[in-house]
Formats: structure tokens, sequence, C-alpha cells
């Protein structure tokens, strides 16, 4: 059993999913857009792994009214070391790939849904943090909210549209990379 | 039964097929309007959401400003100040403005000027120059604001100007008022010997973004009106009107319309270029000055029906048209028979020392619109065809320079001055737009008293005949405006972060106030609804200073967002600048008043926006 070989074309699947983990680096990986009547246009946040991007000092400037405190890339130790955890698994990937070990892979997915997993309740408890933790001094008084991770929201003259982009759907692609190997070497 | 369902069917359908070609309208349906059957309303209708095609820089006259207007919907867009300070923007408040008005509180902006690449406008500059002050001036079309100011020495009143030549290597400014070389008193008795019609020609170093004079000529004394750069063939030269050339010095209106020509001065600005490059020239208080009855070549005289006003070049650079504003006739002289004449030395005598060309030898045609009075000034459209304002019989003449055939005339409330058609003075005009800058509105408009604003009116000219299609007032007084296709015009909307600005603040965190013995220099931001001159005070929007400190405020908006100006105003101290979005401004004054002064923020920016306010304490002297 534990000498079992993946497939060729298995471990074709694996090396892939490692790619796209690369790949993914590039892109960013989530975001925020903000609408309100004064900004038809919209501002945005965007999250790469390394980085933020997008129109962070205004939508700070704005926040400050509700008693936000204003977050930058230092306020995310996690854009400091997520680009090296992914690294990490693309790497690990194509050891997999290239050993060809089918325990090696069941580790994996299971690193990877639990990676997942912590990372959704990353971004969670970020944005209860920032939503929650308001200043009560501040010019607005409003409830605490947690923005949704994923769709729509509206605070004060804001609507926002949480949404996952191109980095996290490669991660996702990666995902199911390595499910096709689990499906074809399936026991019949 | 099933064919008779068929054939049931089938006669159904020859049915319908023939009421349809005998009864069916095939025609266009009439809610979709072509271009040419568009009202006149809909032709000047922009909508929400949709910009003007065209910018009109509308000069603003003895207002010293420029009014800013889109074309077609002829909204007022923005009034931006050049000679004359603007509480509304803080010019001549904030310490660089200030210094560039250089103590003067109003100026007379006549004729702007685009920069030209190749005779195109290139979007990228606006030049202006004051009668009033002798000023000339250059706004940057990113932000719309006057970069630099220069007051030119030994002439006064530069009606004359502005004109740039192809490729922006020199804007001229010939005068309209001849004074003494350095303003000297000198009695008008000597005024042919001691006065002069001094021409500046000014570079613009794009980099520094600063005016030079680099030589000016010392001209005969008389009056210079209006003037235009070649282009193409004639590109090198440029050509001036005079009036007064009878050298009056008393009661123009009669002594300077006696005789029956003026002339048009015709120089060639390479020549004197060269001229100066050879050191053929007098220094005369710092300036090099060409005397051309004495540094000769360059400068010739073509005569012209008295006391013409404007002169302006065909697109194709080979004509100039002119004529004498109380005469009927519009002459189109011809570039090339004037270089032919030049060439062989053809010249009817010198006058001031300067030669004379023969009208016969340089005129193409003369046209004379049926009672048409008062030709001022020409432009041109896309195929090349003339528009001139006639001030006396209120109306617009479209002609053909080539044949000189009269085209279509359009009346105009009233007396036209100018008229700026799309590009109308490039090497390419758009045609489409013509607007005529009235001189006076009358019953144009609802009455606001005796005195009336100026009118605009939006001349349609796509078409073989002229239409009036709308009607704008406007402040005194449009002379002349420049007209440019929109997308050429790349503003930026937030000042980018200069980060080796020593006086920029882009952490509200490094807000300070630096005492240097009696001076307070205060480095603070301003952003949505807040001041800080020091972060780490207990209340860091207060400033305070002792009586008789000199207090400069370096303020850096922090809000990088389109359109959230802040404004910075002290009360009672007569103070008021703003600081547009990202950008660091600067505002110095002397504490001389002991008290308490409220400070806000008079540009609208936030919600908050009337608790952004803070106070200056000035200590009185123990």
């Amino acid at each position: 059993m534990a000498a079992a070989k993946l497939s060729p074309l298995s471990a074709v699947f694996v090396g892939a999913a490692g790619g796209l983990l690369l790949l993914s680096l590039a892109f960013p990986w989530w975001g925020m857009d903000f609408i309100a009547p004064q900004y038809p246009e919209g501002l945005e946040i965007i999250v790469y792994p390394n980085r933020l991007e997008g129109d962070i000092d205004i939508i700070n400037g704005l926040n400050h009214y509700i008693g936000m405190k204003p977050f930058s890339e230092e306020s995310f130790p996690e854009l400091g070391y997520l680009s090296y955890i992914v690294i990490a698994m693309a790497i690990a990937a194509f050891i997999i790939a290239f050993t060809r070990s089918k325990r090696g892979l069941y580790v994996f997915i299971a690193a990877f849904l639990i990676g997942g997993a912590l990372g959704l309740y990353d971004i969670h408890r970020w944005l209860a943090d920032f939503g929650t933790n308001l200043n009560d001094n501040a010019p607005i008084d409003i409830d605490p909210f947690v923005p949704p991770i994923f769709g729509e929201n509206r605070i004060a003259n804001f609507t926002t549209f949480s949404y996952f982009a191109t980095g996290a759907y490669l991660v996702g692609a990666a995902f199911v990379c390595l499910l096709v190997p689990l499906w074809k070497e399936r026991k019949t | 039964m099933k064919k008779k369902v068929i054939s049931a069917l089938s006669g159904l359908a020859v049915g319908v097929l023939a009421s349809t070609v005998f009864f069916g309208n095939f025609s266009t349906p009439d809610t979709v309007s072509t271009a040419s059957a568009k009202t006149d309303a809909e032709k000047v209708y922009v909508p929400f959401g949709e910009k003007d095609e065209y910018y009109l820089f509308a000069s603003g006259g003895h207002s010293g400003q420029m009014f800013i207007y889109g074309v077609p919907s002829m909204r007022r867009i923005r009034t931006v100040p050049v000679f004359s300070p603007d509480p509304a923007t803080g010019y001549g408040w904030d310490t660089h403005s200030k210094k560039m008005l250089g103590g003067y509180t109003w100026g007379d902006l006549h004729h702007p000027a685009f920069s030209e690449t190749n005779g195109e406008y290139d979007g990228k500059y606006m030049f202006a120059t004051d009668v009033a002050n002798s000023r000339a001036a250059v706004m940057d079309l990113k932000t719309f604001t006057v970069k630099d100011m220069i007051e030119v020495p030994n002439t006064s009143g530069p009606h004359c100007a502005a004109f740039v030549t192809e490729n922006t290597e020199y804007l001229f400014l010939p005068t309209r008022f001849s004074v003494p070389l350095g303003h000297q008193y000198a009695s008008l008795d000597e005024y042919s010997e001691k006065y002069r019609g001094v021409m500046s020609a000014v570079t613009f170093d794009e980099k520094a973004q600063k005016l030079h004079i680099a030589y000016q000529v010392a001209l005969p004394p008389w009056s210079y009106d209006l003037s235009d750069a070649g282009k193409k063939i004639s590109k090198d030269w440029a050509v001036l009107t005079t009036y007064n050339t009878e050298e009056a010095t008393t009661n123009l209106e009669i002594n300077a319309s006696q005789e029956d020509r003026d002339f048009i001065v015709l120089f060639n600005w390479k020549e004197l270029e060269n001229m100066v490059k050879a050191g053929k020239y007098d220094n005369v208080g710092g300036q090099k000055m060409i005397f051309p009855e004495k540094h000769k070549g360059g400068i010739y005289l073509v005569p012209v029906a008295k006391s013409p006003h404007g002169v302006d070049v065909t697109p194709d650079g080979k004509y100039f048209i002119a004529s004498g504003k109380l005469a009927p006739l519009l002459t189109v002289f011809s570039f090339e028979k004037a270089f032919q004449a030049i060439e062989k030395k053809e010249f009817a005598g010198e006058r001031n020392g300067i030669p004379i060309l023969k009208y016969e030898s340089v005129m193409e045609r003369e046209v004379n619109p049926e009672n048409a009075l008062g030709p001022l000034h020409t432009q041109f459209d896309d195929k090349g065809m003339a528009y001139t304002t006639m001030f006396i019989s209120s109306e617009i003449v479209k002609w053909n320079p080539e044949t000189g055939e009269v085209l279509d005339r359009v009346p105009v409330q009233y007396s036209p001055g100018h008229a700026v058609a799309a590009e109308g003075d490039t090497v390419s005009p758009d045609g489409k737009y013509l607007v005529s800058l009235n001189k006076l509105a009358k019953d144009s408009y609802l009455s606001v008293g005796p005195s009336h604003p100026e009118s605009m009116q939006l001349i349609d000219i796509s078409g073989d005949k002229m239409k009036v299609i709308q009607s704008s007032p406007v402040d005194p007084e449009p002379h002349y405006g420049q007209m440019i296709k929109a997308d050429k015009i790349k503003t930026v909307e937030v000042y980018p972060k200069e980060n080796n600005n020593p006086d920029a603040v882009y952490n509200q965190k490094d807000a300070r106030i630096v005492r240097k013995g009696n001076e307070v220099h205060v480095y603070g931001i301003a952003m949505r609804s807040k001041f800080i001159f020091d972060a780490n005070a207990k209340r860091p929007d207060v400033i305070e200073v002792n009586e008789g400190d000199k207090v400069v405020i370096h303020l850096t908006n922090l809000d990088f967002d389109e359109d959230i100006t802040h404004g910075f105003a002290i009360n009672q101290y007569n103070l008021n600048m703003e600081i547009q979005p990202g950008q660091t401004n600067m505002i110095e004054f002397t504490a001389n008043k002991p008290g308490t002064y409220p400070l806000y923020c008079t540009n609208f920016c936030s919600a908050l926006h009337q608790e952004m306010t803070g106070y200056l304490l000035v200590k009185p002297k123990q």
C-alpha cells in the first residue's frame, strides 16, 4: 500500500497543481469594491498574497468617520509569509509528482484542506476585527458589523461587494487537479 | 384535412406579404434623427455622463482671468485666474501665486494661445498676456494652473500678443503702446525720436516651467494690434498689424486715422534669431535689443488699408488676410509674392529704416462683401474657408480665400470682435463649430441693470450655411479664444507625491511646528475633516505664535482623492489658500496682530467640513 505509485498522468495533474499554485502568486486572491453615490466609479481593496493594492488611503480616510482603525500592509503579518507557504506547497506538489507517492498526495490534500479552511477563517477574523472594534469616539455611531467574505453588504452610504479573485480561482483549480488522481485511482 | 390547413396557411402568408408590400412603411422611422435633422437644442445638449467635444478658452479681458467653457453645450466649466487674484482658489494669497502676481491686483488678458507642435495644438500649455501690466503667463493644462509669469521691460501693453510659432519656439509680444525705452520720462513732443513699440520674443523652458525673454525688437513708435505666426511655407515668418503710423500723440481716434494706409509688419524670426546670435543688437537694460534701422534685415512693411485689427494666416500658410477695420475690403496677401519681392528687392522706399514692399506686389486679391463693414478677425474651417467677423455690420461672413467668393453671411447679436473656430488658427482646423465673441449683448438676456454681460454665440459651421445654435452670456470680456478638441488635454486629478519635497508631509504623524528664532514653520496636513499642524500637541489643530513672528505654513492635502480640495483661511488676517488633492501649498505672513483668530477649511470637503477648524493664537508682546 505504502509503495503504491501514482500513474504518470496523475503525476502530471499533481505537478500542474504545483504550477497553478505558483501562478496564483501573480494574481490577486481576494478583493472588496465600495460603491457610493459620490463614488459611482467605486473604490477598491485588492489583496495579493504579499501585498495590498487599491484605494487604501482613501478608504482609511473615510473609515475613520465610523471609527474603524486604519489598515495597511503592515496590519496583516500574513502578507509577509503567505507567498512562502504557497511556494512551499508548490514545491511539495512537485516532489509528490516526481516521486509519484500516493501517501504523499493524501497528506498533501489534507494539508491543503486545512490550509484553505484556515485561510478563510483568517479573512473572516480580520473582517470581524476591523468591523467590530470601532472607536467609540467616532463621529458616526454605527453598530459593529462583519463584512461577508463573499457577497454584498451595506455600510452607511457604501455598498460593498467582496469577491474571490483570479489567484483564489487558480488555487481552487490546483485543488481540483489534486482530486483528479484521487478519482482516477480509486479502488474499483 | 391536412391539405386544407396548408393551403389556408399559405393563403394567409401571401396575403400578409402582399399587404406588407403595399402598405408597409419602409422609410426610416421619424424617431431616429440624422445629424443634419437634429434640432438646435439637440445639437447643444450634453446629457449628464457625457462630456463636451471641445474646450473653449475665452480670454477674460480686464477680469484678468481665463474662462473655460465646454462646446457645444456652452456651459462655463471653470474660471482660471491668471493676472488677477481670485479668492475662490486663493490665487494671489499663497506664496507662489502672490509672488507671481508681483503686487498687481488686476490684469487685462487679451489673446490666449496654445502651445503648438508642428502647427497643431498639443494641449500642453496655454499662454496669455496682460495688456495692463505688460506681463506674460503660462498655464499648465495638466492642472489648469499658472506656473510662471514675467513682467516684460521696455514695453507697455502687449495687446498684439500672444502668438506662438509652429513648434512653440517663441511667444511674441508686440505692444499696443509705445513708450521710451526703460519707461523713462520723455516729452510727447519727442515721441517720434524717443518712443518705441518694443516687441519681445519670449521662450518657454518646459522642463523648468519658466518663461524667458530671448530678445527684443525696437519697432517704430506705432501701435501694434494683432498678429499671427506663419505656417508651413511661411513658418519662419510672422505678421503684425499696425495703426497710428501717423505717430499721433493725442486724440488718436482722429489723428491716427488720417493716412489711407497703415502697415503690416512682416518679419522672419529665424533671421532675427541669427542676428542675435551674430551679436547684431544693442544691450538695453540687460535686454538684447534689435534696432531695425541699425541692424538691418528680416523686417519688412506691407501697406494695408488704414487701422487694421486682425491679420490671420490661412491654414496652408500661403496667405495672410488683413483689412482696415473701418473699410469694407478684405485683402488677401500672398507670402510667396512677398518673398519674391523681398528677393528682388522691389521696395517702395523705407519707413523708419524698414523697407516697404509695394501693396500691388504682395496683394493676391481684394474681397468686398456687399455692405459688410468693420472686418476685424478671421478664422478658418477644415476646407480652408474663411470666417470674418464684421464689427460694424454685426455679422459673420463666410468666404473662400482662394477665389474671393462670398459663401454665406449670418447676423450675430451684437458687434463681434473676434471669433474662434474649432482649432481654427492651426494648420488643420476642424470645422464644426465657430463661436462669435460679441462685444455687446444688449437685450439678449435677462437684464441685470445698465452693465451688461458680453455674449458668445455658437455657430454650427458643419454645413454650407452657418447656423447660430446657442447664445451664452459671458463676463467681461472675451477678446479672443482658443478651441481645442477635448481629448488633447490630459489633466491629472490628484497631485502625485513628491517624495523629495522637504515641505510635504505625507504621514499625519509627521505634522510638526518648527521654530527658528522669530520664524515659525508649520509643516501640516489637511484631510477630511481636520487640520493637523503638530501631531504631538495637545491640540494638533492650533498654531500658537508670538506677535511679530514670521509664520510660514506648509500644508499637504492628504486626500489623494478626486475633487477633495481643501481650503485654509485665517479670519481677519486676510488669508486664504487652496490645497488641491495631494498638493503641498504654502502661505506666509507676519503675525502682527495679537489676539485669537479662528482658522477653517474654506472649500467644502466633507460632511464634517464645518468642523474642520482650528485657531491661530498670537501672544501679545510683553
